[in-house]
């Protein structure tokens, strides 16, 4: 089982402090223009959503774990619900790479892989570095080519 | 043909100006005099130009639509990949003789193409011509797959795509009515190809199923569709002032107040009551008579390698299903419909339907329960399921959660009684009495079959569903613990396929399951998926039979 690189912790919780400090913001035009809300609770909330955020991070990357089975790929991740899912190689579709912004600025990428599905139709692996992510995509193309299934939707 | 069109295309001007003066009444009236006729020019220029900018064809791999008049589109749809093709036909457009065809793949939750105005006939002609493209495509894959596997047994590598680029252009040599043509030309020439196609076609049909009247009834009124609810508040919220009155003048005979303004508490007690009363019964007479007219004379039939229905009152849709993109089947009854022992089949396909905004259609809306059964046995070799329940930690699991739920609504009666001068906001503990039924229905009604091939999964009260999944239409599984269910070590197991499902059918679950049951479950699904995927590519077997009835 592969765990995901530590610095996605970084990520998840910058991700979760920029939605955090918006929140801040938008309490803070309210209180100025409407309703008086307290520069205390103001810094409160900011404080205990970056707190919350870290945990969060924290726990979530300890539950993350990733595998290339024999037939499939194999992914467990959650902190609420958790959640093991098997994404059969002949299933794939395709096999992205993406990194956004903040990904790039901390050296991380995505693999996505899509399937044909309704629910779960595409499985993101974060947290990867540039050269993983790359060899992951190759990998799952291979094996997705390799066994690919006649019976295509 | 050609008037024909060009009176359909007056009616979208003539409706958008409609639809223009109504919001510009609120700046100016005056306006409306420059701005109708004008609305109507650019209204008829443009759907002229775009008349004649679209062209459709059909060539031997794809089915071709260019479109648009400012920014032009052209698609190509290759058959192997079309799921289903249907053809609706509204009031209006039955009294000109015209049709829409729609045309469905699995990406996107979009119709792929969709050829307003064209002539019934051509209409027809296109859906068996698609169909029999279709079926032609997948024979060809069929026949690819086996020289692959040949190749692979015999040591050599998988044939790359190209090399059977011979058969395609066999295909067009060999193809008589290959054309392409633009609307006004195929309108002219559509029915002469068609007329002596269609009946040869038409005599390979086979009955499957006919919704007789009793069966149709049966399923109007035992059936309720929350359409019906949207449309009751719409009409609601357009003439508010007038339906008050009416309900007002309703009341007043059994004790309602004299007018809105002037009552007393008990007065508008009975108003709020015979209200509801009146809204309930006109939501379900509504449904009613949608459900009637949705599948008014509904026949199934079979040909070739497709299932092809036909239904509706005022709007007739015809569709068809290639028998080998069926997903999964799922048979459906609500409590009313258990009770007298019917129930209804739909087919999912990955593609985009008419009803229900999902892939899902009705194969058999309503008959006799062991017929439904029977069918479904014949259409996936299913074996009769031996169900297995979840075990009882489960019902205790759902005791909590319908308590939390009633809990929450004390608290909101609580809040109300606060706010506003109601009293004895205690009352509303009534809910916590419905907890246990509650509670006990949803888990008698789960259950879950590992079977030979397929999976069923079975679940819901109100709308119970099993579905049956061929293990060879698993696309991914999961296994779901929330924390709670971890702490009792229940998982829930999702199945996911490639039918389009939205909101209203979720994904196929097993509910609440031993977390070793669900691991088994899950590496059961998985094995036998690789398992079926081999023997179907060494057999030029369809997965689902051939015979349905």
């Amino acid at each position: 089982m592969e765990s995901l690189h530590p610095r996605i912790r970084l990520l998840w919780i910058a991700q979760w402090a920029i939605a955090v400090v918006v929140l801040g913001a938008i309490i803070a035009v309210v209180s100025r223009l409407f309703v008086d809300v307290p520069s205390v609770a103001l810094g409160v909330i900011v404080v205990a959503g970056i707190a919350i955020a870290a945990g969060y991070a924290i726990r979530l990357y300890q539950a993350w774990r990733f595998e290339l089975q024999s037939d499939a790929l194999y992914l467990e991740r959650g902190v609420i619900t958790f959640v093991e899912t098997a994404v059969p190689f002949v299933r794939v579709q395709h096999v992205d790479t993406q990194f956004g912004p903040i990904e790039r600025l901390l050296g991380l990428s995505s693999v996505v892989v899509y399937t044909a599905g309704s629910r779960n139709a595409d499985v993101r692996i974060p947290g990867l570095t540039p050269d993983r992510a790359r060899d992951l995509q190759d990998t799952l193309r291979e094996l997705a080519v390799e066994s690919e299934a006649d019976d295509a939707v | 043909m050609v008037i024909q069109q060009a009176i359909t295309w007056v009616t979208i001007p003539f409706f958008l100006v409609v639809f223009l003066s109504g919001i510009v009444d609120v700046v100016e009236y005056s306006w409306v005099f420059v701005l109708v006729p004008l609305g109507l020019l650019l209204g008829t220029t443009y759907a002229l130009v775009y008349y004649y900018r679209f062209e459709y064809g059909i060539t031997p791999d794809t089915f071709d639509v260019r479109s648009g008049v400012f920014s032009r589109r052209s698609r190509e749809i290759p058959y192997g990949r079309i799921q289903n093709v249907d053809i609706a036909r509204g009031v209006v457009q039955r009294l000109l003789g015209l049709a829409v065809v729609s045309i469905e793949t699995a990406g996107g939750g979009n119709t792929e193409a969709t050829l307003r105005f064209v002539s019934e006939s051509e209409a027809n002609r296109l859906q068996h011509q698609i169909r029999r493209r279709t079926a032609e495509a997948t024979e060809r894959r069929r026949r690819r797959a086996d020289t692959d596997s040949d190749a692979v047994e015999s040591g050599e590598s998988p044939l790359p795509d190209d090399s059977v680029a011979g058969t395609p252009g066999e295909e067009s040599a060999s193809d008589p009515d290959f054309e392409r043509a633009d609307g006004t030309a195929t309108a002219e020439s559509g029915p002469q190809i068609s007329e002596s196609d269609s009946r040869t076609y038409e005599s390979r049909r086979r009955r499957l199923f006919d919704l007789e009247a009793r069966e149709l009834l049966l399923y109007s009124f035992t059936s309720f569709r929350p359409a019906a609810v949207a449309a009751v508040l719409f009409v609601f919220f357009l003439a508010t002032d007038t339906i008050l009155d009416v309900l007002v003048t309703i009341a007043q005979p059994v004790g309602g107040p004299e007018d809105l303004e002037n009552g007393t508490t008990g007065s508008y007690g009975v108003l709020t009551i015979v209200s509801m009363v009146n809204g309930l019964v006109i939501t379900y007479l509504l449904s009613v008579a949608y459900t009637f007219a949705t599948y008014y004379d509904f026949q199934l039939g079979r040909i070739d390698e497709d299932f092809v229905y036909e239904r509706g009152l005022l709007q007739r849709y015809s569709g068809s299903i290639p028998v080998e993109k069926v997903q999964s089947v799922t048979v459906t009854a609500n409590p009313v419909q258990r009770l007298i022992e019917y129930a209804g089949l739909w087919v999912e396909t990955a593609g985009y339907g008419p009803d229900s905004g999902s892939g899902s259609q009705s194969a058999v809306p309503l008959a006799d329960r062991r017929r439904v059964y029977a069918f479904t046995e014949n259409l996936t070799g299913v074996e009769r399921p031996r169900f297995h329940t979840p075990p009882s930690i489960a019902r205790r699991r759902y005791l909590v959660r319908y308590s939390l739920i009633a809990a929450a609504i004390v608290a909101v009666a609580f809040g109300t009684a606060w706010a506003t001068p109601l009293e004895r906001w205690y009352l509303a503990a009534v809910v916590f009495l419905v907890v246990p039924p509650a509670a006990h229905l949803r888990y008698v009604n789960l259950g879950y079959y590992v079977g030979e091939d397929h999976l069923v999964v079975r679940r819901g009260f109100w709308r119970r569903r099993t579905t049956v999944i061929p293990y060879y239409r698993i696309q991914t599984v999961s296994t779901r613990r929330s924390i709670f269910q971890r702490r009792l070590g229940l998982a829930s197991l999702v199945i996911d396929t490639a039918s389009s499902r939205t909101f209203y059918w979720a994904t196929p679950t097993i509910y609440d399951i031993d977390l070793e049951d669900a691991r088994e479950a899950n590496g059961v699904g998985r094995t036998r998926l690789q398992s079926a995927l081999r023997e179907r590519a060494q057999s030029d077997d369809v997965g689902l039979s051939v015979d349905f009835t």
